[in-house]
């Protein structure tokens, strides 16, 4: 009796533990290169690594440990950069991602509805082409955008003369869209100036973001029965009841998610930002990303770099809880 | 509170001929039934009717009013789709109430409301759940009570018992049928169950391929049906046909199907008459077909020679599957009888209760 409970018992621990041999050589791999410079990273944050230190990593004599100090320079903004605030930088970062998503969102919902109406010509033509943005590489398009927004030559300011033309007004426009260091509207959001450059972003970025919401409201579009189009008529809804009273609801399932994902990826878009404004003017557009990667390439402060490095991750964790939070909350609707 | 009309009403879908001309009448506080195979356009026609198609040509009415290009909303009616149609993020009370708010009803109007129909259906204890908590019987439910909130002078019903199990169906069939009677509105129903047709409706509209075949009350379409296809579809087991010709011998009138020859009777023998010759197409129901052991005494008996096939037990009846000559045929006898698989014997034709339909035309001959 107490035998056989014996091999139960082992052939148990055997087939509980198969699971992780299949788990080791992904984790060997992760091991090397994630995990270990990861490690790598929390140490020499909690150092002066800086370039000299780079051949002997941490067996280098003068690598001096200097305990907390490069977070306590990040967070009081000790560090000798100009114009940098880190919680300035943060919250700027924040409402950068929010806004974005808060119009790409709405925007992209809007035109899958007026794409999806029926008997619309060339349907599938404006689906393929709304995409192409999404294909392009960052740099690429960041150039473009910032030639639209050169102040002598670029085509913003052209299309605003001839608008301004139009009224009366015969001087050409010159805003220096990214350049500019004083915000058009002050205090709109306090603590962060938002420059010119900002807004010249918000456009750039519309048109990089907006497509990838429109794809998914589409397919969430046509996974809604029309026969709830039709019930909600005959009970006296009209066109624009039936949007508020059964499409959004019903997309929200699926939006919630993207919004999320649409966040985390404009919280974090490195390419458009860096290669469009470089964070300036006076660094008001940078962001946690491009201001870490200054820090390293600018500056060749490794400690103080993988300091920034693990704060981003911190916040980068907050940010993950409370989408997942979200992202949970809203169920689908979905039969059974 | 209102009678339905289609005058000459013509639907297509692109060339494609769905409805070709109906005319249908239907009365005042009515329980009309629209039955007929699938795909015969009753979806279509009841759609129509509530304004989520547009009719390519004719007329309806709903009432007096001539409701053609009058939006769904202000046509007075309520539908309850087959697949219900419930707003699956809206609870149950809200689902009910929808309609109301959307008319701006007053909050206390819209609660007594929901609360008479979840009353009348029994659903009191669902109203704050979300449909997909629902059984199908109780969606079923919610979406009949979202129709009867709104009050309407016409329901409209798309095969509402067909996602549900048998038994339910017999349940929701009755509650149905008493809600009608409770409510003393005019109600269309749309099914292609001729069991619920018949069950349920006051009158019964057969349609098939777009055409209405015969509208009717149950009892004068199973007994008089004026077409071999009313005749084929109403009633289970179906009516049986025999291509036969009509033979005069003296004054005696024969049908005769070439494997047998059954007499009809003097009485009834008159449209027949001039008929020498004539194919037709001879139809009897399989309850008039019976076992000679316990055949009443009393009916026009004609012996009619055949083979067991196959026999169904359904202990209050016994279906017999017989084969006479080239001749397949369903008999429904008494549960006593003894024949079984391959005896070879006599059954009795009731030719009290024939039908004889053209042959070309396939219209009742009578
Ligand atoms: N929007 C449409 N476009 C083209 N054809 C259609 C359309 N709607 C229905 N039809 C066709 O019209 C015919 C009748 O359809 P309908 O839905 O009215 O049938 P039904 O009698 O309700 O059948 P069922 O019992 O299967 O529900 C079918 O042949 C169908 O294919
Ligand atoms: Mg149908």
């Amino acid at each position: 009796m107490e035998l056989a409970n014996k091999k139960i018992s082992g052939t148990k621990i055997k087939r509980n533990l198969l699971p992780y041999y299949y788990l080791v050589p992904a984790f060997l791999i992760m091991g090397v290169i994630t995990f270990y410079p990861l490690i790598y990273q929390v140490i020499i944050s909690f150092t002066n690594f800086e370039t000299k230190h780079l051949l002997l990593g941490l067996n280098s004599p003068e690598l001096k440990f200097v305990g907390l100090k490069n977070y306590i320079d990040i967070f009081t903004g000790a560090l000798p950069v100009e114009n940098f605030n880190f919680f300035r930088v943060l919250e700027f970062n924040f409402w950068w991602a929010l806004s974005n998503v808060f119009l790409h969102v709405p925007a992209g919902v809007l035109i899958a509805v007026m794409l999806n109406t029926e008997g619309l010509w060339l349907k599938k033509l404006y689906r393929a082409l709304y995409i192409l943005p999404v294909v392009v590489p960052p740099i690429v398009v960041a150039t473009v955008w910032r030639n639209i927004f050169d102040e002598q030559y670029g085509a913003m300011n052209q299309l605003l003369t001839s608008i301004s033309i139009l009224f009366g007004h015969l001087d050409p426009v010159h805003l220096r869209w990214l350049t500019e260091y004083k915000p058009p509207i002050p205090g709109f959001l306090p603590g962060a100036p938002l420059t010119l450059a900002y807004y010249a972003m918000m456009i750039a970025n519309f048109w990089l973001g907006w497509p990838l919401m429109s794809v998914i409201a589409t397919g969430a579009l046509q996974s809604i029965p029309k026969d709830l189009y039709e019930a909600a008529a005959i009970d006296g809804a009209t066109g624009f009841q039936q949007f508020r009273n059964i499409t959004i609801p019903l997309l929200t399932p699926a939006m919630m998610p993207a919004a999320v994902y649409g966040f985390t990826i404009t919280f974090n878009l490195f390419g458009l930002v860096f290669f469009m404004t470089g964070g300036g003017p006076a660094r008001s557009t940078e962001l946690l990303v491009t201001f870490a990667y200054n820090l390293v390439r600018n500056l060749r402060w490794f400690g103080v770099a993988a300091a920034f490095a693990v704060i981003i991750f911190f916040v980068a964790l907050v940010v993950l809880l409370i989408t997942n939070r979200i992202t949970r909350a809203t169920q689908s609707y979905s039969e059974a | 509170m209102a009678s339905v009309t289609f005058q000459n009403v013509e639907k297509k879908f692109g060339d494609l001929t769905i409805i070709k001309s109906l005319n249908i009448n239907v009365e005042d506080k009515e329980f009309l039934v629209l039955v007929g195979p699938s795909g015969c356009g009753k979806t279509t026609a009841l759609r129509l009717l509530a304004g989520l198609e547009e009719i390519t040509s004719g007329e309806i009415k709903i009432g007096e009013r001539t409701v053609n290009d009058v939006a769904p909303k202000d046509r007075d009616i309520a539908m309850v789709f087959q697949s219900y149609a419930l707003y699956p993020h809206l609870s149950v009370y809200d689902n009910m109430a929808f309609g109301l708010k959307l008319r701006k009803t007053p909050k206390e109007d819209i609660k007594r409301r929901v609360n008479e129909a979840a009353d009348i259906l029994g659903i009191q204890e669902l109203l704050q759940r979300k449909p997909r908590q629902l059984s199908g019987g109780q969606r079923q439910r919610v979406a009949v009570g979202r129709a009867i909130v709104r009050e309407p002078k016409v329901f409209l019903f798309d095969e509402p018992l067909s996602n549900l199990d048998a038994k339910l169906r017999v349940q929701m069939r009755a509650e149905i049928s008493k809600l009608h009677q409770r409510l003393k509105t005019t109600f269309i129903y749309v099914t292609h169950d001729q069991t619920e047709a018949m069950t349920m409706a006051t009158r019964i509209a057969v349609i098939n391929k777009g055409n209405l075949q015969q509208l009717d009350t149950p009892q004068n379409l199973y007994d008089h049906p004026n077409n071999l296809f009313v005749a084929g579809f109403i009633g289970s087991p179906a009516m049986n046909f025999f291509p036969s010709k009509i033979v005069k011998n003296g004054d005696k009138i024969y049908v005769d199907s070439g494997d047998f020859k059954v007499q009809i009777p003097n009485d009834l023998a008159g449209p027949y008459k001039g008929m020498d010759g004539k194919n037709v197409i001879f139809g009897i129901r399989p309850e008039n077909i019976h076992d000679p052991e316990f055949a009443p005494s009393n009916i026009y008996g004609e012996k009619v020679t055949a083979k067991v096939d196959v026999t169904e037990l359904m202990g209050n009846e016994t279906l017999l599957y017989l084969v006479s000559g080239k001749n397949v045929f369903v008999g429904r006898v008494d549960p006593r009888s003894h024949l079984r698989v391959g005896h070879e014997t006599d059954v009795i034709f009731d030719m009290g209760k024939f039908h004889i339909f053209d042959a070309t035309t396939e219209e009742a001959v009578r």
